[in-house]
């Protein structure tokens, strides 16, 4: 299904692409300084081969775009050298580079394709801003180029940022505002320091040709840093969660597995409620996160075998509050501190610590309460991931528990859409042991 | 001025903004992020150790402006910001048993409390890009007279880890520095002395508690 989606997308966005580039090459041998142009794709075409990974929020697999900081040298072929010359270089510098990366990083040849029909698209619309300002302003004028530069960069930046968007949300089956919010979030800063960038390429070509080019190599290194440094922003807010939660599996050892668990059914219910997908990803978070404050606590009553005393009890409860303070210094996680202080509580106002009734509970808190509460009561899947204290129910038992307490202790919608997870996680679980056992 | 001379103006004036973004402010950004993330670290300790709560907060400040004052470079600075979230890290791994004994410990236990040092600082040791913040968390109670040649940025985080805590326990600066004697480095104490001349460090250093434990 994908596949077939994958070829009617590029269908339809390579028809207009290679008219584009028929349109372009009549004008083509037509354009001056042919041998600055060599030089200035040669060196576009090397900062494409060295990528960085853009990582996105999405789970914890290696979700990320690939980007180049070669764009700023397009535009300056754009806007010193015409549209033609511009989106002829972006396709073979795409080409070239997707091609290679099909030998060193074992990606596909159609992304290859896919992406140069796309750097097409994006190229001309720039292109197409370009001529605009030409028309408008006379190019000997500093302002044309300034205009130019600037207007072509923004034009470029969003079409991609659209095309790649749509790449994403056909082949990962994500939300595809979602996918564009995501590639737009650090629009302001990118867009900033790619128009600096661009500056100083177009002036240094324009004025002292093929011999700029060495100069724009500082700038080059400098946007890369900037670059990198972005990535490790980004990579550094799921390293802090991964921490953090190895942090509460070592502090009790049985919510190793238990946290896993919650958090991917309490993303689905998430999904299944219609939240956005970023609200999800939170939620994934969170029920990572929510028994964090148990590492606060004394590890002997943790792992009590009997029966808690209600001195103890008092302890325990103290979990979620003592949760939310830790995340409480953490800007960047401060969505996520109002639902792990509020995942016991229950509809009746009968929960801990602060006794909120119904709506007063945020809906995340409440998802939470609900699949943890779930994951309790069926003990994890092996022995050694039960709770020593209290008898393990079945799923079914579990369900109806769940049932009986809607409306007091759980959420009713909730458990009802958080049973149908269930059902739809036991298919997959017995087409899985069919699978296994043919 | 030429054509020429003029887009290397613009060109210069480029660079420095873009150099000032991608070198001063990004890496500035990065490590705001990095202490805020540690601060979560730093806060579930604090919480475990009673009466510790928010002493990662009220220490990174006071460890900057004594670094600062003692002319430590700017990348030493921010390692050292770093090992004031993660000194005290190790402490997960110590009994909550022994960390809230309310008598004294015995030789045992203060020498398994003794080793949250070296247990903070193979946890940093395993965090990526902290590695080089452990050689400092390792250092975290160095006393002058037993390793003067120690880095005198851990012996900032000794001598000033030691203030607190003393502060917090009714002390005032100027007796913590009187009573220092070779413990603590001297140059650090005598910038500390400086520091509360021109500021009370005390009304600057109050207790915070945390509002879970008195639920």
């Amino acid at each position: 299904m994908r596949k077939r989606r994958f070829w009617y997308w590029i269908g339809l966005t390579s028809l207009p692409a290679g008219v584009i580039l028929l349109a372009a090459s009549d004008s083509l041998s037509r354009v001056p300084e042919i041998e600055t142009l060599f030089w200035l794709m040669l060196v576009a075409l090397v900062a494409e081969l060295f990528l960085v990974r853009y990582p996105m929020r999405y789970g914890y697999t290696d979700h990320g775009i690939w980007m180049s900081v070669s764009t700023p040298i397009v535009i300056a072929t754009l806007v010193l050298y015409g549209w033609e010359a511009g989106v002829w270089m972006d396709a073979v510098i795409t080409l070239v580079a997707g091609l290679a990366n099909t030998l060193f990083r074992s990606t596909y040849p159609r992304w290859a394709f896919l992406n140069t029909v796309q750097s097409v698209l994006s190229a001309f619309c720039a292109g197409m801003v370009v001529t605009g300002v030409d028309w408008l302003i006379a190019r000997e004028s500093a302002w044309h180029f300034v205009l130019a530069t600037g207007g072509a960069l923004m034009t470029y930046h969003l079409v991609n940022s659209l095309l790649i968007s749509t790449n994403i949300a056909l082949f990962e089956g994500v939300q595809w505002g979602w996918a564009i919010r995501q590639n737009l979030s650090a629009f302001p800063q990118e867009a900033t320091v790619m128009l600096l960038f661009s500056l100083i390429v177009g002036l240094l070509v324009k004025t002292f040709g093929v011999s700029g080019l060495v100069m724009a190599l500082a700038p080059y290194l400098t946007l890369r840093q900037a670059f990198m440094l972005w990535t490790r922003q980004h990579d550094l807010y799921h390293q802090t969660i991964r921490s953090l939660g190895f942090l509460v599996q070592k502090a009790h050892p049985y919510t190793g597995g238990h946290l896993q668990r919650v958090a991917q059914w309490a993303r689905r219910v998430a999904q299944q409620l219609g939240l956005p997908p970023e609200r999800c990803e939170l939620v994934y978070e969170a029920a990572l996160l929510h028994d964090l404050g148990k590492t606060v606590l004394d590890e002997r009553i943790l792992n009590k075998p009997g029966r808690l005393t209600s001195s103890e009890w008092k302890q325990i409860k103290r979990h979620p509050q003592l949760g939310a303070e830790i995340l409480g210094g953490t800007p960047f996680l401060a969505p996520v501190v109002p639902w792990i202080a509020y995942h016991h509580e229950r509809p009746d106002g009968k929960g801990y610590p602060y006794g909120l009734k119904g709506d007063q509970i945020p809906l995340e808190a409440r998802i939470i309460a609900v699949v943890d509460a779930f994951d309790a009561m069926i003990g994890g899947e092996t022995p050694s991931q039960q709770r020593s204290y209290r008898k393990a129910l079945s799923i079914e038992e579990a369900l109806q528990e769940l049932k009986r307490g809607a409306g007091s202790q759980f959420d009713p919608t909730v458990v009802g859409i958080f049973e149908s997870v269930v059902r739809e996680w036991q298919r997959y679980q017995q087409i899985a042991r069919g699978g296994a056992a043919r | 001025m030429s054509s020429a001379w003029l887009t290397l103006t613009i060109v210069a004036l480029c660079m420095g903004a873009l150099g000032y973004y991608a070198f001063v402010v990004l890496p500035n950004q990065l490590h705001r992020w990095r202490c805020q993330s540690l601060r979560a670290f730093a806060r579930a300790v604090e919480l475990r150790t009673q009466g510790r709560f928010g002493s990662a907060d009220l220490l990174a400040p006071l460890v900057n402006e004594v670094a600062l004052r003692m002319g430590l470079p700017l990348q030493e600075r921010r390692r050292l910001e770093l090992a004031v979230y993660l000194r005290d890290i190790g402490m997960v791994g110590i009994p909550y048993a022994v960390l809230n004994k309310p008598t004294p410990l015995t030789p045992i236990e203060q020498l398994t409390l003794d080793r949250h040092a070296e247990l903070s600082a193979s946890i940093a040791e395993q965090i990526p890009g902290l590695w080089q913040v452990a050689p400092l968390v390792r250092l975290h109670h160095v006393v002058y007279a037993e390793q003067p040649e120690a880095p005198l940025a851990a012996h900032i985080l000794s001598a000033l880890d030691n203030l607190l805590v003393c502060v917090q326990r009714g002390y005032t600066p100027e007796q913590w520095c009187d009573e220092a004697g070779a413990r603590y480095h001297p140059q650090v104490v005598a910038t500390v002395r400086a520091v509360c001349r021109e500021r009370p460090l005390a009304e600057s250093l109050p207790l915070h508690r945390s509002a879970a434990l008195w639920l």
